[in-house]
């Protein structure tokens, strides 16, 4: 039996929970011996393959509409999806935003903060993605696993990663279970 | 009793016992929000539901009375799921993002009943309704974003301390929490005791001080007494790293319930006073940095060569440091000892004491309370607290003070002082005596009455003051009313200064040398103008001050939570307070300094303060 295949992405987050992932040191060898790991950020594939992989692990809630194409190609293309980190599992930091309208966040982010000049504008080109309301993963697509934390300890990325890569479905709770 | 069932277990609890009280006899645990166990019952959160056979739906074991033979079950399928429901409903409502919350981490009574339930997420999704925050207090500040509704914090306002400042406005998921009438909590009739803060359940009131300061299983708790004046409140201090993080109320304390006021909660964490770091001899060319011992020489050597030499010591010190002092200079021929702003109080003290002993609920829980010559609003406020929760029960209030006093706005019967206590008092007692008076009225149907003799009465002659409320006891309690006396004594020690014989103000006139016990206390401008013209002074105290500025001898005292003490309380009890945290090097308890003093002196001291006792005043 071939290694299940393991595809992870991330949205809006701080890509922090990716860092988080590497923070478990010479343990991700264990994990490459049990999983094999296809497209991720941090590494050269950039997409899940087009025949499918056993676990996709989303990074980041939903902010804009290219966050949502990414979502529904990875969730169509994995058969269990891992929701990484508070971003995805419940919107996080960055639905902060949601307090304000989004016009709001936009103006904030481009024209008044201090380090922005009399020249700072709005980006409108069309090509761009359109920011949306800050959502959680779950949200947009169905999730099967949820890995809550900011970021989810190594310990916990390695549990979940360790479980998932032997077939089992992994349970948080007591020690591993952290909103943070 | 009431026999019932929980789990399986049988449980026999009183009638009228709630069922999630019974659950704890049975040590069962039942999640809850909304409940604690010095408020009433007020099923709130709905987190405690449980199953009850023969019930229709699950009902909140909070304000559901135990009945006979019920049979309850707390951990079916259908309370977890409803216990979910309830969280989730709580998480959806507004802004409980753990991550850049303060009490995330264990600190947060929302955030442990989700990780008890093994909540990975929320099944709903929060509705984005952004709340105000109120950071108007100068030592907390509200967050409604993180409120949960319990109103934990409008009920320990109301009923724990009386005050009734906070409320909720609005309906619904649009409640939120509101001083008075809406406006800043800093401008409202808020008294800053922090017991919102003390039994917020999550991170909507947070303390300014301890923020941010780490969770509460990083730091150590102790617990100690309160000595900045004389009720002795309990207290429990969280330090960290030697540092003191927050001060909370002691709910096992039988005196304060667990209440504090803002100077023993948190002014000790304000840090806007300069400490003097190191002892200061001063010369030609001004104070200069000295060793303690040099600092004590200097301080013999004056009392041998300016004379008349005096000690003053304040009513906060400790019994280990006043029986030190006492045996240093009372009947010293060279020293005269006095007490540091001692007014003749502490004697009137001493005789009020004798007349009743009294304890503080004794008095507050009465049916009429009589307050003489005392602000409860500005001092021992605890006390005050503990008047004003009662008066929502019909307990009435009749104070005898002047017009400034605070506190008579909670009065049913203010007795005018202007013409002075003693006329007031001979009126308040000829009134009860002819039942003519409004305040015989008040009385006529009280069975219990609470007397509490404050320091602000004044009279040239406080012995008769002290006659007079003897006379009132005894016309009360010969009308048939239990009567129970209190005087609030004055700073944290005024009754171990009196049975040391150090009841009286000194006369300074002529003298050339002072010596200040001051610790950690400021002098008022009385007594700074009176220091003024001795051209001697030797200041032993905690902070930096105008008067240690002028000193020929300054020497660095600890403050409270740096040393440990003993003092006799507001009901005349012993209680320790206990050392906290470690000074630095350079800086001695006045305790360790009138050790070194004495033997400078060449006077052997003795360090069992209840042996002394005995020995300088006579008493046993």
């Amino acid at each position: 039996m071939s290694k299940p295949k393991v595809s992870s992405d991330w949205l809006a987050g701080c890509a922090g929970c990716h860092m988080s992932l590497l923070d478990m040191d010479e343990r991700i060898l264990q994990v490459l011996e049990l999983a094999e790991l296809r497209s991720t950020p941090i590494t050269d594939f950039k997409e899940p393959d087009a025949s499918g992989v056993d676990v996709g692990v989303l990074e980041g809630g939903i902010s804009n509409t290219y966050n949502e194409e990414v979502a529904h190609k990875m969730r169509s293309r994995c058969k269990t999806l891992v929701a990484l980190g508070d971003c995805a599992v419940f919107g996080g930091i960055p639905a902060m935003r949601n307090f304000f309208t989004i016009e709001e966040a936009l103006r904030r982010a481009y024209i008044e903060t201090p380090s922005t000049d009399e020249s700072g504008k709005i980006p409108s080109d069309p090509e761009l993605a359109v920011p949306t309301k800050v959502r959680a993963l779950s949200e947009v697509v169905p999730v099967d696993i949820f890995v809550p934390g900011c970021p989810p300890d190594a310990d916990v990325i390695f549990y979940v990663l360790s479980e998932l890569a032997q077939g089992r479905k992994p349970e948080l709770k007591d020690e591993l279970l952290h909103w943070h | 009793m009431v026999n019932i069932t929980i789990d399986g277990k049988q449980v026999s609890v009183p009638e009228g016992t709630t069922v999630l009280r019974a659950a704890e006899n049975a040590g069962v645990v039942i999640p809850t929000l909304c409940d604690h166990k010095e408020l009433a019952p007020y099923g709130g959160c709905r987190l405690c539901l449980v199953e009850v056979e023969g019930a229709r739906t699950l009902q909140p074991s909070c304000t559901l009375p135990v009945n006979p033979n019920m049979v309850v079950h707390t951990a079916t399928e259908k309370v977890k799921e409803a216990r979910k429901f309830v969280l989730s409903l709580i998480f959806s409502e507004r802004n409980h993002f753990c991550m850049f919350c303060q009490v995330s981490g264990g600190d947060c009574e929302l955030q442990n009943s989700a990780y008890a339930e093994g909540m990975t997420h929320w099944p709903l999704q929060p509705n984005y309704s952004p709340f105000t925050v109120d950071a108007s207090n100068p030592y907390f500040v509200i967050d409604n974003n993180r409120c949960i509704l319990c109103r934990r914090c409008v009920r320990a306002c109301g009923e724990l301390v009386g005050n009734f400042t906070l409320g909720i406005e609005e309906r619904g998921a649009n409640s939120y929490l509101v001083a008075d009438l809406g406006g800043p909590i800093g401008e409202s009739t808020c008294v800053s005791c922090g017991t919102c803060v003390q039994v917020c359940p999550t991170g909507a009131i947070i303390d300014r001080q301890s923020a941010y300061n780490g969770r509460e299983k990083d730091t150590t708790k102790v617990k100690t007494i309160c000595t900045r004046c004389s009720i002795g409140c309990g207290m429990e201090v969280l330090t960290r790293d030697n540092r003191v993080v927050r001060i909370e109320g002691d709910w096992d304390a039988s005196i304060n319930h667990g209440l504090l006021c803002s100077t023993g909660r948190f002014e000790p964490l304000i840090n806007d006073k300069e400490r003097i770091p190191t002892s200061l001899v001063a010369g030609a060319n001004g104070q200069k940095a000295s060793t303690l011992d040099t600092a004590v020489k200097e301080i013999a050597s004056l009392i041998q060569t300016a004379q008349p030499a005096a000690a003053l010591i304040t009513d906060n010190a400790s019994l280990e440091e006043i029986s030190l002092f006492s045996q240093l200079f009372v009947g010293n021929s060279k020293v005269k000892a006095g007490v540091l702003g001692g007014n003749g109080f502490l004697q009137m003290h001493e005789s009020v004491r004798s007349i009743s002993g009294s304890s503080l609920s004794d008095v507050t829980g009465c049916d009429v309370v009589i307050v003489v010559g005392a602000d409860l609003s500005t001092d021992h406020q605890v006390a005050g607290f503990l008047v004003k929760r009662q008066l929502p029960t019909g307990t009435k209030l009749i104070m005898l003070s002047d017009p400034k006093n605070v506190f008579s706005a909670n009065a049913d019967l203010v007795l005018d002082t202007s013409k002075g206590f003693e006329s007031a008092l001979k009126g308040l007692l000829n009134g009860i005596k002819d039942n003519t008076a409004a305040a015989a009225r008040l009385l006529s149907t009280a069975k219990t009455v609470g007397i509490i003799v404050g320091e602000t009465v004044e009279s040239d002659d406080l012995s008769k003051i002290s006659g007079l409320i003897k006379d009132l006891t005894e016309a009360l309690k010969s009308s048939g009313k239990a009567t129970h006396v209190l005087s609030l004594k004055g700073g944290a020690n005024g009754s171990a200064l009196s049975q040391f014989g150090l009841n009286h103000s000194l006369d300074l006139n002529g003298v050339k040398t002072v010596i200040l016990f001051q610790g950690e206390d400021t002098v008022d401008q009385k007594m700074v103008q009176k220091l003024s013209s001795i051209p001697n002074l030797v200041v032993i105290g905690t902070y930096n001050s105008t008067l240690a500025a002028r000193a020929k001898v300054v020497i660095p005292a600890t403050t409270w939570w740096e040393t440990s003490g003993t003092f006799i309380n507001i009901e005349n009890n012993l209680q320790t307070s206990n050392r906290i945290t470690q000074p630095t090097d350079d800086i001695n308890s006045m305790q360790d300094i009138l050790s070194v003093i004495g033997k400078q002196l060449g006077k052997g001291l003795n360090s069992d303060w209840q042996k002394t006792l005995g020995s300088t005043t006579g008493r046993s």
